[in-house]
């Protein structure tokens, strides 16, 4: 349940977050955490070789989307 | 968008990264039988790896292994993958791809025809999906203008 409570947190302060590198670090804090959210429900549902698959394209589509994310701001030149 | 990065840690990572993201999304699509996955999944997994490529090495780079010819050419054979398979199937006289009738070329027992014709398609779709999406990125980045510097 804690984790719930932070991806909240983290959702406030990609929300309302100064500035567009807070929301960024936010949103791959977000990502995260629903890695781990999965894994859990994995173990619940006693299909963790199932569920490991999915976080594992979770965890990369993140880190592509962050990466890309941080390409276009550099681009764009607003940092 | 697709120039080159300096950074050093991007360039490193991305590096030791692409060729284990590869070799996922052809797990993705081998074992879509059993598991989350088949071919499209394992597409967009294989077209992330070269849309990687293309965002920390630059177009130059990226033109050997990929460029937009190459795409679109890979997208259509994908394409007459699936449906080869599928009007093979019509023509030994079944319904559009009913894999069971593969036994007769296969010669194999009906139940694996299933499974290799089944994979034979969802390579097909990989294939295709993995080509759209580096064709769509790469049109979506470059704003259709390609600068024609040193190589072509």
């Amino acid at each position: 349940m804690g984790l719930f409570v932070l991806v909240l947190l983290c959702l406030y302060r990609g929300v309302f977050g100064p500035g567009v590198l807070n929301r960024i670090a936010a949103i791959s804090a977000i990502g995260t955490k629903t890695l781990i959210i999965l894994l859990l429900m994995g173990f619940i549902y006693h299909r963790v070789e199932m569920f490991v698959d999915i976080s594992m394209v979770y965890a990369l589509l993140n880190f592509i989307g962050t990466v890309t994310v941080a390409k276009y701001l550099e681009m764009s030149g607003e940092i | 968008m697709t120039r080159v990065t300096d950074d050093i840690i991007i360039r490193a990572v991305s590096r030791i990264m692409i060729p284990f993201i590869q070799l996922y999304a052809l797990y993705v699509i081998m074992h879509g039988h059993h598991s989350p996955g088949g071919g499209f999944q394992g597409g967009v997994i294989l077209g992330a790896s070269f849309i990687l490529y293309l965002i920390t090495h630059g177009i130059a780079d990226t033109k050997i292994r990929m460029s937009e010819l190459k795409a679109g050419l890979l997208s259509s054979f994908g394409l007459l993958i699936y449906s080869g398979i599928g009007l093979l199937c019509l023509i030994l006289g079944s319904n559009f791809l009913d894999y069971g009738r593969l036994s007769v070329i296969l010669k194999v027992i009906p139940a694996q025809a299933r499974s290799l014709g089944i994979l034979g398609v969802e390579i097909g779709v990989g294939i295709t999906v993995m080509a759209v999406m580096f064709s769509i990125f790469f049109d979506i980045s470059t704003g259709g203008i390609v600068p024609e510097d040193e190589g072509d």
